[in-house]
């Protein structure tokens, strides 16, 4: 363990001063010290994205990075996106109505990633908002439904069947549109 | 009043899309899971782990650790036995065969030998580091049929043979049926060791008070988890309490008995509250997918009907029993598949290995015999030239037939289920031209899976004069979305708005006994202790009801919200608790699953062996690369029998997920064990599907009975076993090889376009 220093850390707009261990990772900073739980870690080793955060903008894991390196950063989590009347940011409410989250464990680092994919390319389609969500993973399998909250941010053609749920014989003959 | 009655009374609250009453708190990150929970004054507490598969412990020497700033104790197995504070130091739900920390000696590269406990997590895990432990390594074996053979190193003196469950069933007469077969064909099919890798991980904070023992965990099982820990430390069960937070995932891994007894015992000793989460290495290390091996033998009598069928399947039991004992004859009452075979002769076999003890895995002992049996049924249909869609239509069950052991089959839908995943793939329709060295082909499978026997819920409804319900129940929410669809039946079925009802956490001081949230049982057996409350608590509404308007029981009425008696006014729930004088008022209901006679004997399984059916079927379309062996899924259906569904959103998300679950352990997930070591424990080595990896069409069905009074049933486990034998079945129909073996990497399929076969 080393010595501890004294870290001015700016988090979703707000300036923190931490005294924290050099050796500290930021995702126990962000957690432990500052109390947003929504940075949670799952792998340890910049994997799995459910410690995805926000440094300057741009997605970064926080377990691989130490709390003493982003000084004088701009620090956002998902907390971070809920606005001051406590009204969710487009993307949050996308995947409260597309039912996007099960357990919900990996559900903030897809948000926070969402939200830097749309902030870096307005225009990006869903397969490029796809591709910029490889590195968060989902254990539960709720792919699908954060697709589906990702077309209603960007457009994109339904796959849904019309089916979803049936009577068995009900069947009407496929209907579905390949996804481009 | 029957349920049909008070649906036409009530606002529908079922087939309904609500999201879950924390769906803000989920997405944002605001939930509090029990990894997020903390004790005033907790300590902490960091493993060492064995490195050796099989080893006596000579000496342990906690000297330095002990002399570590912040450490509080160092505790071993031996101390646990020496204290009278810890009376039995060995848990397990089938046999009580595992210590919290090794006793004597390891059974596994990964046992628990030495917990450190300090004041923080970080002094904790320093002093881990410092503890010295000296062993006489032992022979081991990673291998059921060889831990099996005589001579085989023990790894339980009370079980010399390493025997960990063996379970037979015989049906017909299958020798003379397979002599006088037309084709005989013949299998074997492998499942290594996966991990389920909740990511919550294992955690717990234990603490003790003059009232008892309290423990907050990440468990799929609290009652069981009381069961134990009211055991161990010969406590009443009502001096231990077992709280639970929403899960950060559990897929099975989080069921039975896993980090509690560990953490008490700590909290015991040391007096203090102490707190336990494990890395992500060493949920690799806790539990695990049992690894199987099943051989398959099928008679087909010359127009394509499967006569007679044999079958052995040996599982890994890993290290300590959990509850393979029994989960082995499930396995075997699931293996012979949806179909109708007179002559069945079947034998399952569990064995200790020095392996990670094996456990639930989302779908569980019944993806291994899937596996097995749905990539066998193509290779007839191959072998024979009849298409597999229609060879499965020929042979699968109906209403009426006869199963394994003798059960007549009711309420089963395979026909449906396989012709609703044809259709959606287009299964009649050749597959469109591949890219240039490439070849697509499609796929099919399709699972039945028996319900666990002798289970209990309890659940209790409480109306309150405000109006609002609250439903206690130690059925865990994990993500299945548990809250919000008890809460859309309670609505249902009393007649009152959605967002008046609210569903507990599990806390066993005041939640009924639940046997577990696993097995695909819980909407069900939920479901039917909760109706079963609710008709409580209207007798009770109605005789308060007829006492307040001064006419008879049999007067009353129920309506949406409250009650009436003629035509006169309708006295609310409100109403008729404040004529009473009532703050609130409750009923109560209990689901109990038959015990199972058939398992009586186990060397005899005859009879009865499920109260209903768990079915599902899969379809998917591949294209696999012929010069990398890559295979990529261009598009899947599944479909789950779901009687009635109460949340088409979650029903949906069920069968999706457990495809996308299943596409792991198909294509990649593998725990590698190496000189008796688990050598990929980290998320690096050991992939799991992500978003770029699941085709972009990937749809599934809840096929619905159209009785509004159908059983209810759970869809959590109904598209995962036929996942990896509906992709096997399509890369060899994409290239004409046959993959026995998971998971099919693409070295593996590409040795096996090659001719080097090498499993």
């Amino acid at each position: 363990m080393t010595e501890g220093r004294e870290v001015v850390l700016d988090v979703n707009g707000r300036r923190h001063t931490v005294l924290v261990a050099d050796d500290e990772p930021l995702v126990l900073t962000l957690r432990d010290r500052l109390g947003l739980r929504s940075v949670r870690p799952t792998c340890g080793i910049g994997i799995c994205g459910t410690c995805t955060i926000q440094v300057d903008g741009a997605v970064a894991s926080s377990c691989l990075l130490l709390t003493r390196q982003v000084t004088g950063r701009s620090i956002r989590t998902s907390e971070g996106m809920v606005d001051s009347a406590g009204a969710l940011s487009p993307i949050q409410q996308a995947f409260v109505d597309r039912g996007a989250y099960q357990c919900a464990y990996c559900i903030p680092g897809m948000v926070v990633t969402v939200d830097a994919c749309l902030a870096e390319n307005p225009d990006a389609t869903l397969e490029e908002v796809r591709e910029y969500l490889a590195g968060n993973l989902c254990r539960c399998g709720t792919y699908v439904n954060i697709l589906d909250a990702v077309r209603s941010l960007v457009g994109g053609p339904p796959t849904r069947r019309s089916n979803a749920t049936g009577q068995p014989g009900a069947n009407t003959p496929p209907i579905e549109t390949r996804d481009g | 009043m029957t349920a049909a009655e008070m649906v036409t009374v009530a606002q529908r609250s079922i087939g309904v899309d609500y999201p879950t009453p924390d769906a803000r708190e989920r997405v944002v990150g605001t939930l509090r899971y029990t990894v997020d929970h903390s004790v005033e004054g907790m300590a902490y507490g960091r493993l060492v782990r064995s490195p050796y598969p099989h080893a006596l412990i000579d000496s342990i020497d906690t000297r330095a650790a002990a002399a570590m700033d912040g450490v509080m104790a160092v505790i071993a197995g031996a101390d646990l036995v020496e204290s009278d504070l810890v009376p039995h130091p060995y848990f397990g739900l089938a046999r009580r065969d595992q210590p919290p920390l090794a006793i004597g000696k390891v059974r596994y590269a990964g046992d628990p030998v030495v917990l450190v406990v300090a004041d923080t997590d970080s002094r904790a895990r320093a002093a881990a580091a410092m503890v010295g432990v000296d062993y006489t390594e032992l022979p081991y074996t990673v291998d059921p049929e060889e831990a099996a053979a005589p001579g085989a190193p023990v790894i339980h003196e009370e079980w010399p043979e390493n025997q960990c469950g063996d379970w037979a069933l015989h049906q017909g007469d299958v020798d003379a049926a397979m002599a006088g077969a037309t084709h005989i064909f013949e299998g074997e099919y492998v499942s290594p060791p996966a991990n389920a890798l909740p990511f919550e991980p294992f955690v717990a904070v234990a603490s003790w008070g003059e009232s008892g023992l309290e423990i907050w965990t990440a468990t799929q099982w609290p009652s069981a988890v009381q069961r134990e820990l009211a055991h161990m430390f010969e406590l009443g069960i009502d001096e231990v309490r077992v709280r639970v937070l929403p899960l950060g995932g559990g897929f099975g891994a989080k069921g039975q008995v896993k980090i509690e007894p560990l953490v008490a015992a700590a909290s015991r000793l040391t007096g203090v509250p102490v707190r336990v989460e494990f890395d992500r290495d060493e949920v690799f290390l806790t539990t695990c997918k049992h690894p199987a091996r099943v051989r398959i033998k099928t008679g087909v009598d010359a127009d394509g009907n499967f006569i007679a069928r044999d079958i052995d399947l040996v599982y890994n039991a890993g290290a300590y029993a959990g509850l393979s004992p029994s989960g082995v004859a499930q396995g075997m009452l699931r293996s012979p598949g949806p179909y109708r075979i007179p002559n069945v002769r079947l034998r399952s076999r569990g064995y200790y290995t020095n392996t990670v003890p094996s456990g639930s895995f989302r779908g569980a002992m019944t993806n291994q015999p899937a596996f097995a049996y749905e990539s066998h049924t193509d290779e007839i249909a191959g072998e024979l030239g009849i298409d597999p869609l229609a060879l499965r239509l020929q042979n699968a069950l109906r209403d009426g037939d006869v199963y394994a052991g003798g059960q007549l089959m009711h309420d089963v839908h395979f026909v449906d289920l396989l012709e609703e995943v044809a259709v959606a793939i287009d299964w009649a329709e050749p597959s469109p031209p591949a890219a240039p060295g490439k070849a697509r082909g499609k796929g099919l499978g399709v699972i039945l899976k028996t319900a666990a026997p002798g289970t209990r819920t309890e659940a209790r409804v409480e109306l309150n004069s405000d109006g609002t319900i609250h439903v206690h129940t130690s059925a865990v929410d994990m993500g299945q979305g548990l809250q919000g669809t008890l809460a859309q039946m309670v609505a249902h079925h009393i007649g009152a708005p959605y967002e008046m009802v609210t569903v507990s956490d599990p806390d066993t001081a005041v939640t009924g006994f639940d046997s577990m949230t696993a097995g695909s049982r819980t909407t069900f057996a939920s479901g039917v202790a909760i109706h079963s409350a609710i008709e409580t608590l209207r007798r009770k509404l109605a005789g308060l009801a007829a006492h307040q308007l001064g006419v008879g029981y049999e007067d009353i009425r129920h309506v949406a919200g409250g009650a009436v008696s003629g035509t006169g006014p309708v006295l609310s729930f409100a109403d008729i608790l404040a004529g009473a004088g009532l703050d609130s008022l409750s009923g109560e209901g209990t689901y109990q699953s038959p015990r199972s006679p058939a398992l009586d004997h186990p060397g005899e399984v005859r009879g009865e062996v499920s109260v209903h059916w768990h079915q599902g079927a899969v379809a998917v379309e591949v294209e696999v690369d012929r010069e990398t062996g890559r295979i990529e899924i261009v598009r899947c259906h599944g479909a789950a029998w779901a009687g009635r569904v109460i949340n088409p959103t979650r029903a949906r998300q069920q069968s999706e997920g457990s495809i996308i679950f299943g596409i792991g352990p198909a294509l990649y997930e593998e725990m590698l064990v190496i000189d008796g070591q688990v050598a990929n424990p980290n998320m690096s080595d050991y992939m799991i599907p992500s978003i770029v990896d699941i085709p972009m069409e990937l749809t599934s069905t809840s096929l619905e009975s159209d009785d509004e009074e159908a059983e209810i049933h759970g869809v959590g486990e109904m598209t995962i076993p036929a996942v990896a034998p509906a992709i096997a079945n399509a890369v060899a129909a994409a290239v004409g090889v046959r993959v026995r073996r998971l998971p099919l990497t693409a070295e593996r399929v590409l040795r096996a376009i090659e001719g080097h076969d090498r499993d």
